[in-house]
């Protein structure tokens, strides 16, 4: 019955070209435009980490002056969060613990990769500094080597794991571990390459923003205050205070350190709590930490909510996006009663031979959906090119452009939104014009033929 | 002229749902129209600010030494000598970051002490021809002299600052602040020797986009962190002088990476990318929302005319001229506009509202709903006009035929 149903609508199509063409652009431009700003939506509200939602905890205590003493934000910033990153001397002392089952400390830093055999240019990178446990706790993937012990961190040792694309820069992509390079003027052992690892949004340093890809190489904790190695992320220093050296800064009230912990039991959480409060109220008595306690271990979901990855304009383009489809819905629920009624003759002689009502109503709801798939399809096509743009303009204003720009495309996510799009839209626009036409008296509609 | 609109509201009654659609739909379009075109302009607004800066005849180059044998004095001071012997260059300074661009502030103060609220401002290290690079204007005071150039320090605070004019009234409102001092950053002021008519900071979206310091330094080139060269050249000239610069300056040292050279306009537009998006999305929604409207007044309108085509024929043949029938269709069609905008007036100002609560939005602009107003009506009427001529143009001989 589908099937003759779907001939049917083909037919009508056929008849009514020009109002079909417009009902099919109407219902495409409104998916298009809302799958493409969905796509963006997900890309920067997705959980990159999910499986690990209740493993993986922020560590932030909170060292700014109580807030009455600081300017009023800009609209849109919550002071009360306290800062999103630690002291240098605050992550020390936590990281000592041995309550978390594994604990990273970390921040990027901007320098210099020569040596490679695939090129004869320096090549400007940006590296994590960061401790042992970042690769198995985020479950960063390998293509060849590992990363280091903790050993390597405390006396460290000069050893580089660096990602695929920059492993395909400087040797060609082939196996390189065991060869060296060098980061600035400093020889490092090729200990690891990561295979493809995309975290968006980049969850564990949301620095300098949310779509940037993850860092160029890793090095060991150690090297950071060895080589005095500057931060390339944000420094928040709300405190004032004379900072001459890089010493004096590590000693200082600035927040530029990340610090994850990965908590799999209640029980351990409630101990690394207990930790920090223990340790906030010893700070407290040395008069440091004069706001209201506000330590927090935050999971990665709440975390990224909370730091706003998703600005207000993301919003404002999704919520523009979804208005403008139900204008189109609107749209082609007018069209299709106009078309349906305008042939309701039809109907009242089918219904006069025996269809009934039903029949009528997915008749007429077929006919819709069959239009709403077909321009699903170009909807897809046209989201693909709105996408483009969307993502080039996000992308920009996040500061590394091209790259990722280039991993912004329909995927999945998109195809599942598009197809149930079309699916509202078909009921939407189909349903109350075929009720109608089903519901007028057949004999009214056989009298003047 | 007389219309009797009983017979119109009569047929609409009759048929209310079609029209009742299309209302709804220019309602919704009239309030997306206006919140979007409002949301545009101000994007737009923003983006066109004066900046301060000769934003369309500078240039920088992003270097940073990586070698034990880099030495950063040195090599600054010959590439500085080079970049200002290359023909049709202004002025060329070192620069900490890139104007326009990069997110960097630090708190100041009027007067020492831990208990003051301090403003925050963008801040830049430049040399003595830092302002004629940045081609920003001295309103008092005086510029920078070359012997005022301190070698990096990472962290510290120098003996002199400039800044803008903007800052300046927020530190010492009324007064002139030239001969003051300033404290960033620790205890040690710092003399304010001159004053910036208008210079953007880096933050662009920042509250104290305003409020600059500038200090007379060389910028810490430690660690392979990048610094900056900024060089204004004659106007038309940049792109030429940005070639040389490159090639000379790529092969001269081989303890240092340049990393890249770009125009500050290339900055200034990264920036803006997001409003300069959102702008021409809403731009776009604009443009095809008001294209679907007008789509469906013309589908309800010619279903009208195609089911009433018998009636049009009885009317014209009792005596209703042309222009009868299209002021017939013509009326009906404002009405139902007319309906439809007057709900559209109340859900724009309701959505605009929402989104000044919502996304801190600045209140809907009246203007721009009158604008909307007057677009949505007369592209309606527009939309209607081809199906009321084909009405009118239905022959009297109608009546008379059976089929």
């Amino acid at each position: 019955m589908i099937g003759y149903y779907i001939r049917l609508a083909l037919k009508s199509f056929r008849r009514t070209c020009g109002l079909t063409l417009l009902m099919g652009a109407s219902i495409a431009l409104g998916i298009a435009v809302s799958v493409a700003t969905v796509s963006v939506y997900h890309l920067l509200a997705g959980n990159p980490i999910w499986w690990k939602n209740d493993r993986l905890y922020a560590v932030t205590m909170d060292n700014w002056p109580p807030r009455a003493m600081l300017p009023s934000p800009p609209p849109g910033v919550d002071l009360a969060l306290g800062p999103s990153q630690l002291t240098y001397q605050d992550a020390m002392h936590l990281f000592a613990s041995a309550i978390p089952e594994r604990k990273v400390v970390m921040y990027k830093t901007r320098g210099v990769l020569s040596g490679g055999t695939a090129r004869k240019l320096p090549l400007r990178a940006i590296a994590r500094v960061t401790s042992a446990d970042f690769f198995a706790m985020f479950d960063v993937p390998f293509l060849y080597g590992t990363g280091w012990n903790a050993a390597a961190d405390r006396a460290p040792k000069p050893i580089i794991v660096l990602s695929k694309e920059e492993n395909q820069k400087l040797f060609g992509g082939e196996d390189s571990v065991g060869r060296t390079i060098r980061w600035n003027d400093r020889e490092f052992r090729v200990v690891g390459v990561l295979d493809d690892w995309l975290p968006r949004p980049k969850f564990y340093d949301i620095n300098n923003g949310p779509v940037l890809p993850p860092e160029d190489a890793y090095i060991p904790w150690g090297w950071g205050a060895t080589l005095e190695l500057p931060t390339a992320g944000d420094v928040e220093c709300l405190t004032l205070g004379s900072l001459k050296t890089f010493r004096d800064f590590l000693n200082s009230e600035c927040n530029w350190i990340q610090m994850w912990v990965e908590l799999p039991r209640r029980s351990q959480r409630e101990r690394m709590e207990a930790l920090m409060n223990a340790y906030w109220s010893d700070q407290h008595t040395r008069s440091r930490f004069t706001a209201p306690m506000n330590n927090h271990l935050t999971n990665v979901g709440d975390w990224l909510a909370e730091h706003q990855v998703l600005g207000d304009d993301e919003h404002l383009l999704l919520i523009f996006g979804f208005a403008f489809f139900a204008v189109c819905v609107v749209n082609v629920v007018g069209l299709v009663l106009a078309k349906f009624l305008g042939r309701a003759g039809t109907s009242g002689l089918r219904r006069a031979l025996g269809a009934n009502r039903g029949h009528i109503i997915v008749q007429h709801i077929t006919e819709t959906a069959v239009l709403a798939l077909g321009a699903a399809l170009v909807g897809l096509a046209l989201a693909e090119g709105c996408m483009w743009v969307l993502a080039r303009g996000i992308a920009l204003v996040n500061s590394n452009g091209a790259e990722a720009a280039a991993h912004m495309h329909f995927d999945m996510w998109s195809f599942l939104w598009a197809t149930s799009l079309a699916l509202v839209a078909a009921v939407a626009a189909g349903l109350y014009p075929a009720w109608r036409v089903a519901r007028l008296p057949p004999a009214s509609y056989l009298k003047s033929q | 002229m007389h219309i009797d609109l009983r017979p119109i509201l009569i047929a609409l009654a009759r048929s209310r749902t079609g029209a009742l659609l299309v209302a709804l739909q220019i309602a919704i379009a009239l309030a997306l129209v206006v919140n979007a075109v409002y949301i545009a302009g101000q994007r737009i607004e923003k983006i066109r600010r004066p900046t301060g800066i000769d934003v369309q005849n500078t240039f920088l180059i992003s270097t940073a030494g990586f070698t034990a044998h880099f030495r950063l004095l040195p090599t600054i001071e010959s590439d500085v000598r080079y970049l200002r012997n290359i023909p049709d260059v202004l002025a060329a300074t070192t620069i900490n970051a890139i104007p326009l661009y990069e997110n960097r502030g630090i708190p100041v103060v009027a007067r020492p002490g831990e208990h003051i609220i301090p403003l925050v401002s963008g801040s830049f290290d430049i040399d003595e021809q830092g302002l004629k690079a940045l081609g920003v204007k001295l309103i008092a005071g005086r510029d920078f002299r070359p012997e005022e150039i301190a070698s990096p320090q990472s962290y510290g605070t120098p003996a002199e600052v400039i800044i803008t004019h903007h800052l300046a009234e927020k530190l010492f409102p009324g007064v002139s602040a030239v001969g003051r001092s300033l404290y960033m950053a620790n205890s040690t002021p710092a003399r304010i020797i001159g004053v910036l008519d208008r210079m953007f900071s880096s933050s662009l979206n920042a509250s104290w986009v305003n409020d600059v310091t500038l200090e007379p330094r060389r910028p810490n080139g430690a660690s392979s962190e990048s610094y900056y060269y900024l060089v204004r050249t004659e106007p038309g000239q940049r792109d030429r002088v940005m070639r040389i610069a490159e090639e000379h300056l790529s092969a001269s040292n081989p303890d240092r990476v340049i990393d890249w050279v770009q125009p500050l306009a290339h900055f200034e537009r990264l920036s803006y990318a997001f409003d300069t998006l959102v702008a021409w999305f809403m731009s776009f929604l604009t443009c095809i929302l008001i294209c679907i409207a007008a789509l469906g007044v013309f589908g309800l309108a010619t279903f009208n005319v195609t089911a009433r085509f018998k009636q049009i024929g009885t009317r014209r043949a009792v005596g209703a001229r042309r222009g009868d029938i299209l002021r017939y269709f013509l009326v009906e069609n404002a009405l139902i506009t007319a309906v439809g905008i007057t709900a559209g007036c109340v859900l724009a100002l309701v959505v605009g509202y929402w989104l000044s609560i919502a996304n801190q939005l600045p209140r809907l602009d009246l203007y721009y709903l009158l604008g909307g107003v007057v677009v949505l009506f007369v592209v309606g009427q527009l939309a209607a006009l081809h199906p009321a001529y084909r009405a009118a143009a239905v022959p009297p001989s109608v009546a008379t035929r059976t089929v």
